[in-house]
């Protein structure tokens, strides 16, 4: 009886990790591939943990993560250059369930000019 | 309520942690350290009330880790509301955060139940009340912690 408690909390423990392997962090939620989209800011939230722009994309609405305050500051992005009506090209990778219109951005264009969020990565 | 979160997006210390590098990431961690601290002691007590390691008496096992408890407790609940204080009105909507404050709330009452009815060293609780409290709160504190990590991996 003792014995299978113990087997059971050590099994709950266990599984936990696994069932958080759902989205967000890190990269295992995206596809591997990246895609590039074009389109107009609607909604801007910066800040930690991560900051989320909504995108018109040819009337569809994506959704960009962007870094925290620290990544898109050292990729050369400054207060006021993520705002609403700016027109925006985002390069990173999208969900595996693409109908999630959920991309995680790597680098993106503001006009001619290119800030990179993730360096290691293309 | 949505005038209170966003009254609390609005306090300094919300505002300060939404834009910090390292002062997210340090209440982060700490968040976590008293998470350990918390779950670290109510296992290996409730273990104890369940009738695991009867050579050790009961209350001091109760002495050294209800206090550790109840301490990772108050320091998981100041760094939580610093965390959820960045994005109130966004977590507050999050499903695995509703049902982990509920499970938070059924454990601290049952302990406190506990206590107010044998002591908060439990001399005379029966067996059967132990094994029940015991039970509830495992189910509660670990609910607790997976529906605390889910939270990152949830939301728009």
């Amino acid at each position: 009886m003792k014995r299978l408690f113990f087997i059971s909390v050590l099994a709950l423990g266990l599984a936990v990790p696994f069932v958080g392997a759902l989205a967000h962090h890190g990269w295992t939620w995206t596809t591997g591939g990246n895609i590039d989209l074009t389109g107009i800011i609607k909604t801007v939230r910066l800040g930690n943990p991560h900051g989320i722009l909504k995108i018109d994309v040819e009337g569809e609405e994506w959704t960009a993560e962007v870094g925290q305050p620290w990544r898109n500051k050292r990729a050369g992005l400054v207060e006021g250059d993520l705002a609403e009506g700016v027109e925006i090209r985002v390069i990173g990778e999208p969900a595996a369930d693409m109908s999630e219109r959920l991309l995680k951005v790597e680098r993106l264009f503001l006009g001619k000019r290119e800030y990179v969020l993730y360096p290691g990565r293309d | 309520m949505e005038v209170l979160f966003a009254a609390l997006e609005g306090t300094s210390p919300a505002q300060a942690l939404r834009g910090s590098r390292w002062a997210y990431a340090g209440v982060n961690a700490v968040h976590i350290f008293a998470i350990a601290l918390l779950v670290g002691s109510v296992v290996p007590l409730n273990l104890r009330l369940l009738g695991a390691w009867r050579g050790i008496s009961r209350e001091a096992v109760v002495r050294v880790l209800a206090p550790v408890a109840a301490s990772g407790l108050i320091l998981a609940l100041l760094t939580g509301t610093l965390l959820f204080s960045v994005r109130a009105r966004e977590y507050s909507g999050i499903g695995f955060l509703q049902l982990k404050l509920t499970f938070i709330a059924i454990g601290v009452l049952s302990a406190l139940a506990l206590c107010l009815s044998h002591g908060f060293l439990l001399k005379d609780a029966p067996r059967m009340r132990l094994v029940g409290h015991a039970v509830l709160s495992t189910v509660c504190w670990l609910g607790a912690l997976a529906c605390g990590r889910l939270i990152a991996f949830a939301g728009d």
